[in-house]
C-alpha cells in the first residue's frame, strides 16, 4: 500500500514537472476548465444567493403566515371598473378570523395604496399601508427611532405615520423626521417613528419606502374608503397553513355570500407555497447553470484531451524507455492518467480560485447578494479530476500500446 | 546465459517483406563479453532488441539463463528487462526533466517489491560510474560521456545479470568512449555478462569474442 502509494506520488512529481516544463501549453489546455469551473462557482454563488434572498424575505414576513388579498375586479362590458380590485373584504372579518378560526393566532387588515408624502416642497410618491397594532407584529414592524403608534391613537384615528427608512431618506435627508409633521395627499400627519430597514421584496420592490399608520385613519381620513385590500392571517406554524386556509376560505364565504358561479372576491396567499415557487425558480436558474457548466466542461476536457495526445505524441522516446527498464503496459496507462487527472485537477483548482475572488470582488463591490457555495467549489473540483481521467482514457491508451522497440526507435 | 537456435526476425515495409535475421544460432556464457559487429542494416539492433525482449522473433527459439520466455506474456517480459538486464543506449534515453539521480532511479519504479534502499543504491551506482557528485544535476548540464555514464549506473540499478548495450561509443568522442567501455569492462569483472553492439572494430576488440553480421546472417 505504501508502496503503491509512494510509486503515485513519484509518478505525479514526474508529471507535474512536464506539465511545469511547457507551462504556456498547459495553461492553454486547461483555460477551458478554468473558465468553466470559475462560472459554475460565480453562478452557484449568484443562485445561491438569490435563493437565501428569497427565504429571508419570506421568512422576514413570516412563514406562518396567510395572506387574503382582494381579487382584481372583473371587467363589465369589456371594460375596467373604476375600483382595481373587488371591494369585498371588510375590517370586521380580521376580527370574524380571529374569534372563529381555531388555527388564528392573530389577524390583521390592511390597506395598500399609492400616495404622495410631501414635506417643505419635497414631493415624493410612496405607498401607504394602513392596518392595525396586530399588523404591526404580523409583518414584523419595528421602530428604529421613535415608536409605533398604540391603542388609543388607533383607536381615536389619530393623524400619525411612521416611515420607512428609504421614505425617511428621501424627505428628510439625514435629519432626523421624528416630531415633523408631514402631509399625506393633503393630510398633515405627525411622524412617530422611523421603521427598521427590511431591504426588498421577492420582486425586488423597497420594503422601506413605506408609510405606516393607523387602519381606522388611512380608511377615514386619508383615503376615504371603506373596504380593506388584504387581511394577514397568522398561524402557529407553517404546518397549520393548509388546515387554516380551509378555516378562513370557510368564514370569509359564509360573511360574504355569493351568487353560484361568480369568483371568489378574494385571493388566498400561502406563504409556504409562495416559498415553493421562489426556490423553483432559482433551482431553473441552478438546472440552467449546471447545463451550462456541463457544457464548458465538456469543452474543457477536450483542451486536456488534446494536450495529452500531443504529450503522448511527443513523449514516445520516454515511453519507449520506460517499456525498456521494466514499466508494463498498465504502469503506462496509470502515469498518463494520472498526468491528466493532475492537468485537469490543476485546472479546477485554478478555476474554483478564480470562482472565488470573482465573486467575492462582486459581493464586495456590487449591490448582488453571492453565497460562496463550498459544495460548488468542491464539485468544481471532482468533476475537474473526474473530466481529466476521462480525458486522459485514449491518450493513455495509445501510450501503452506503444511497442518499447517502436517508441525507442522515437514512433 | 544466452542460447538461441535459428532465430529469424522480418519486417513488412511497403508491402515488401525484409529478412533482417535468418538462421541467428549461437550462445553466450555467463561472465562473457561479446561484441556484435556488422556494418548498419546488417540486424545487430534487431538482435540485440530481440535478447533484450524488447521484441519477440518470428521463428526458432532463444533461452534466457536456461529458459524459455516465448510464451510469456508482456507483464512477466517486463519484469525480465527490469531486474534480470540492463540496457545502455547510443541516444543515451535519458528523461530530461528529472535529475541524473531520479534517472538512476527510474527502473525502481516498476520494481516487483519494496525497495527502501532504493536511493542509497541508485548513489552507489553513481559512485561506480564516478558520477558521485552529480546526482542533482540535470541530464543538460552533463557532457555526452557523463550521460552515458548515469545510463549505465541505471542499467546497473537492479543488479542485472545481462547488460545490453547498443553503439554505447556511437555518440561519444574518442576519450569519452574509451571511458565508458574501460567502465562497462568492469562490470564484465563482477560476473555479469555483456553483449555489446557496435559497427567500430575497435570498440569490438574490447570483447571476448566477437560475431560478425552481415545481412543477417552470422558469419
Amino acid at each position: 500500500m505504501t508502496k503503491a502509494c509512494a510509486r503515485l506520488l513519484k509518478g505525479l512529481r514526474y508529471s507535474f514537472r512536464i506539465l511545469a516544463a511547457h507551462r504556456l501549453r498547459t495553461a492553454l489546455s486547461i483555460s477551458g476548465l478554468i473558465l468553466g469551473v470559475a462560472t459554475v462557482i460565480v453562478m452557484a454563488a449568484v443562485g445561491a444567493g438569490a435563493e437565501h434572498r428569497v427565504v429571508e424575505q419570506v421568512r422576514a414576513m413570516g412563514t406562518n403566515l396567510l395572506i387574503v388579498t382582494a381579487a382584481p375586479a372583473p371587467l363589465v362590458a369589456g371594460r375596467a371598473r373604476q375600483v382595481a380590485s373587488m371591494t369585498t373584504l371588510r375590517p370586521a372579518d380580521a376580527d370574524a378570523i380571529v374569534e372563529e378560526a381555531v388555527r388564528a393566532v392573530a389577524a390583521a387588515a390592511a390597506v395598500i395604496r399609492p400616495v404622495v408624502a410631501h414635506w417643505q416642497g419635497r414631493n415624493v410618491p410612496t405607498t401607504i399601508l394602513g392596518t392595525s397594532r396586530a399588523g404591526l407584529g404580523i409583518r414584523n414592524l419595528h421602530p428604529r427611532s421613535g415608536r409605533l403608534f398604540d391603542e388609543v391613537e388607533e383607536r381615536e384615528r389619530r393623524r400619525v405615520v411612521l416611515l420607512g427608512p428609504s421614505l425617511a431618506h428621501a424627505l428628510f435627508g439625514s435629519d432626523d423626521p421624528v416630531g415633523r409633521e408631514i402631509r399625506l395627499g393633503g393630510v398633515p400627519m405627525d411622524v412617530i417613528g422611523v421603521l427598521e430597514p427590511r431591504g426588498t421584496d421577492v420582486s425586488g420592490g423597497d420594503l422601506d419606502h413605506v408609510v405606516v399608520i393607523p387602519l381606522e385613519t388611512a380608511m377615514r381620513r386619508v383615503l376615504n374608503v371603506s373596504y380593506v385590500h388584504a387581511l394577514y392571517v397568522q398561524a402557529r406554524s407553517s404546518a397549520d397553513l393548509p388546515a387554516l386556509e380551509v378555516e378562513v376560505r370557510g368564514i370569509l364565504d359564509r360573511r360574504h355570500a355569493r351568487r353560484a358561479g361568480t369568483p371568489e372576491p378574494y385571493l388566498i396567499q400561502n406563504q409556504v407555497v409562495l416559498l415553493r415557487t421562489e426556490r423553483g425558480a432559482t433551482r431553473a436558474l441552478s438546472r440552467l447553470i449546471v447545463a451550462t457548466a456541463t457544457l464548458a466542461l465538456l469543452v474543457g476536457g477536450i483542451g486536456v484531451l488534446a494536450t495529452m495526445l500531443l504529450s503522448v505524441r511527443e513523449r514516445v522516446r520516454e515511453i519507449g524507455l520506460r517499456r525498456a527498464v521494466g514499466a508494463r503496459e498498465r504502469d503506462i496507462h496509470l502515469q498518463f492518467l494520472l498526468e491528466s487527472g493532475l492537468l485537469a485537477t490543476m485546472g479546477g483548482a485554478a478555476g474554483v480560485t478564480v470562482g472565488v475572488v470573482v465573486a467575492g470582488a462582486a459581493a464586495l463591490l456590487g449591490p448582488w447578494d453571492l453565497v460562496l457555495s463550498f459544495s460548488a467549489a468542491l464539485l468544481g473540483l471532482v468533476v475537474s479530476a473526474g473530466v481529466g481521467l476521462l480525458a486522459g482514457v485514449v491518450p493513455a491508451v495509445r501510450a501503452g500500446k506503444l511497442q518499447p522497440i517502436e517508441a525507442l526507435k522515437g514512433g | 546465459m544466452i542460447e538461441t537456435e535459428r532465430l529469424a526476425k522480418s519486417y513488412r515495409k511497403n508491402n515488401i517483406l525484409i529478412h533482417v535475421l535468418t538462421d541467428i544460432t549461437f550462445e553466450v556464457s555467463r561472465g562473457e563479453f561479446i561484441a556484435i559487429m556488422g556494418p548498419s542494416g546488417s540486424g545487430k539492433s534487431t538482435l540485440l532488441h530481440l535478447l533484450g525482449f524488447l521484441d519477440r522473433p518470428d521463428a526458432g527459439t532463444y533461452r534466457f539463463e536456461g529458459k524459455d520466455l516465448s510464451s510469456a506474456d508482456d507483464n512477466a517480459l517486463a519484469a525480465v528487462r527490469n531486474s534480470r538486464i540492463g540496457f545502455v543506449f547510443q541516444q543515451f534515453h535519458l528523461l530530461d526533466r528529472i535529475s541524473a539521480l531520479d534517472n538512476v532511479m527510474l527502473p525502481l519504479l516498476y520494481l516487483e517489491a519494496d525497495d527502501p534502499e532504493g536511493e542509497a543504491r541508485a548513489a552507489r551506482a553513481l559512485q561506480a560510474v564516478g558520477l558521485a557528485d552529480r546526482g542533482s544535476h540535470f541530464p543538460a548540464e552533463l557532457s555526452g560521456g557523463e550521460q552515458q555514464r548515469v545510463a549505465i549506473a541505471r542499467a546497473l540499478i537492479n543488479d542485472p545479470v545481462l547488460i545490453l548495450a547498443d553503439e554505447p561509443t556511437g555518440n561519444l568522442d574518442d576519450k569519452s568512449g574509451a571511458d565508458v567501455l574501460e567502465r562497462l569492462g568492469r562490470f564484465r569483472d563482477s560476473g555479469r555478462t555483456i553483449v555489446l553492439v557496435t559497427h567500430d572494430r575497435k570498440v569490438a576488440e574490447r570483447a571476448d569474442r566477437i560475431l560478425v553480421l552481415d545481412s543477417g546472417r552470422i558469419t
